[in-house]
């Protein structure tokens, strides 16, 4: 049984028939086009299988087994778009999914790490913040910033961290935030969060895909 | 300047416009005239919404958009637009907006209609979509649509305006009762802010309003003192990720779609 996440920039997959197995991840761009799969979710998953499962529902099905809480705030930051799922005392208490005000913005912090050639991993937490609601508007703050005579690390690390904040508002304002997609490997990123943040890595959405078999006994 | 209707109305036939929810009284006077009423609220023109953009500002509520768009484009000989508590503070700047382009009367109203005509409709077991197109329907008519619908139990609730797409409301099940402005229009009482602002707080509900709508702030509002509600605005079409989100709320509450 396959089950993908076929996000915006890189697809996620995962064969459950071999255990131990870690899923693998292949640019979007090099994806077979005519691929089958079992499960899929994803804004690109449709047309890869007759079991298409909804973004927020394999977030909120990975969550519930991952986290194992009556009560958390999960984020999904994705290339394209961010998306939370609040729950209270096990019941759905809020969702959210901003692909428009929040668009590219992973895809533009990827984008400027390697335009700048920048390491995220080595780089400090800033102590200015740009407002940012969307990746492509906010990049001419470091423009301007560079202008400025701010060094181009600093000002890309300003930049990443209000988009953290952002998130961070898009999702609540939780005390404690648990975090998922690519982004969770990006140390800048993660520490910019002013709450204490919970990285559960990339591939939730796949377990939310193996939580939605079970249920419905879906079969390969 | 005044703006030339694109097609002029060769016939005798009286051609009325109507925006929101006019009296019951100009429904019945128009329908005693035989006129043919065009709700302008609905997306009648097929133009592009950009056409709007010399009359309005892009940023601006979908279904007024719309209104201007049909004004601009149909051979209308009158409009009645509602404006005040039965529809929204913009529709009387629409209204002014319409007056100074149009060379027709530009008749404003201010329904305060309380005759209850009951939420049959509403409460019925049927595609949303369905029930939407009935009551968006009955608008030009001075009769409820259907009193032999039996009611069904609410698995799920929508709350809110029509929505400029109507296919936001295909993911919702056929036990999807209607509330807010929707549930007044049936009632023919649009300014019954009590009737608008009631919700049954038993069903997973999704409130909605049109984006840079007046209304986005009370769907928040209710939406946050419902136990288990959600607030959707949706601007000239409904997205993907509108409808996944109500896809993926119902779903987690456990509504059998």
């Amino acid at each position: 049984m396959i089950l993908a996440d076929f996000g915006t920039s890189y697809c996620k997959l995962q064969d459950l028939e071999q255990p131990g197995e870690e899923p693998r991840i292949i640019p979007t761009s090099k994806i077979d086009r005519k691929m089958r799969v079992t499960l899929a979710t994803g804004h690109n998953g449709r047309r890869f299988t007759d079991h298409y499962v909804n973004e927020l529902t394999a977030l909120a099905r990975g969550g519930e087994s991952l986290i194992g809480k009556e009560s958390y705030v999960l984020l999904d930051c994705g290339s394209r778009d961010i998306k939370f799922i609040q729950y209270e005392k096990g019941k759905l208490k809020d969702m959210g999914w901003n692909t428009e005000c929040g668009a590219s913005m992973g895809f533009t912090i990827e984008l400027l790490e390697r335009y700048y050639e920048l390491d995220y991993n080595k780089m400090e937490v800033p102590d200015r913040t740009f407002s940012i609601t969307c990746g492509v508007l906010g990049m001419s703050h470091i423009f301007d910033s560079i202008t400025t005579g701010v060094s181009e690390s600093e000002a890309v690390a300003s930049f990443v961290k209000g988009i953290a904040l952002n998130a961070y508002r898009f999702a609540g304002s939780p005390e404690t935030l648990f975090l998922s997609g690519g982004l969770c490997a990006n140390t800048l990123f993660v520490r910019s969060f002013p709450c204490k943040v919970i990285t559960l890595g990339r591939f939730v959405l796949l377990k939310g895909l193996a939580e939605t078999a079970r249920q419905k006994g879906i079969k390969a | 300047m005044k703006q030339e209707p694109k097609v002029r109305n060769q016939g005798t036939e009286t051609k009325a416009g109507i925006v929101g929810m006019p009296p019951l009284a100009v429904i019945r006077k128009l329908n005693e005239e035989r006129a043919t009423i065009f709700d302008l609220d609905e997306p009648i023109v097929k133009k592009n919404m950009e056409d709007a953009l010399p009359f309005l500002p892009r940023v601006y509520c979908a279904v007024l958009r719309t209104v201007v768009l049909n004004a601009m484009n149909l051979d209308l000989d009158l409009i009645y637009i509602d404006v005040g508590a039965g529809k929204c503070d913009s529709a009387l700047h629409v209204a002014a907006v319409l007056r100074h382009y149009l060379d027709i009367p530009v008749i404003e109203t201010r329904n305060s209609d309380t005759h209850p005509f009951g939420t049959v409709v509403c409460r019925s077991k049927m595609d949303l979509l369905k029930k939407m197109e009935l009551i968006t329907g009955g608008v030009t008519k001075t009769k409820p649509p259907n009193s032999t619908l039996p009611a069904c139990i609410p698995t799920a609730g929508f709350w809110g305006v029509p929505p400029r797409d109507f296919s936001l409301l295909t993911v919702f099940p056929k036990t999807t009762h209607i509330y807010g402005w929707t549930r007044c229009m049936e009632n023919k009482t649009p300014a019954d802010i009590k009737l608008e602002s009631h919700y049954n707080s038993d069903i997973p509900t999704v409130f909605f309003a049109q984006s840079f709508c007046a209304k986005t702030a009370l769907a928040k509002l209710l939406a946050d003192k419902h136990p288990h509600g959600l607030f959707v605005d949706a601007d000239v079409t409904a997205g993907s990720s509108a409808k996944a989100k109500i896809q993926a709320f119902l779903e987690l509450s456990g509504v059998s779609v």
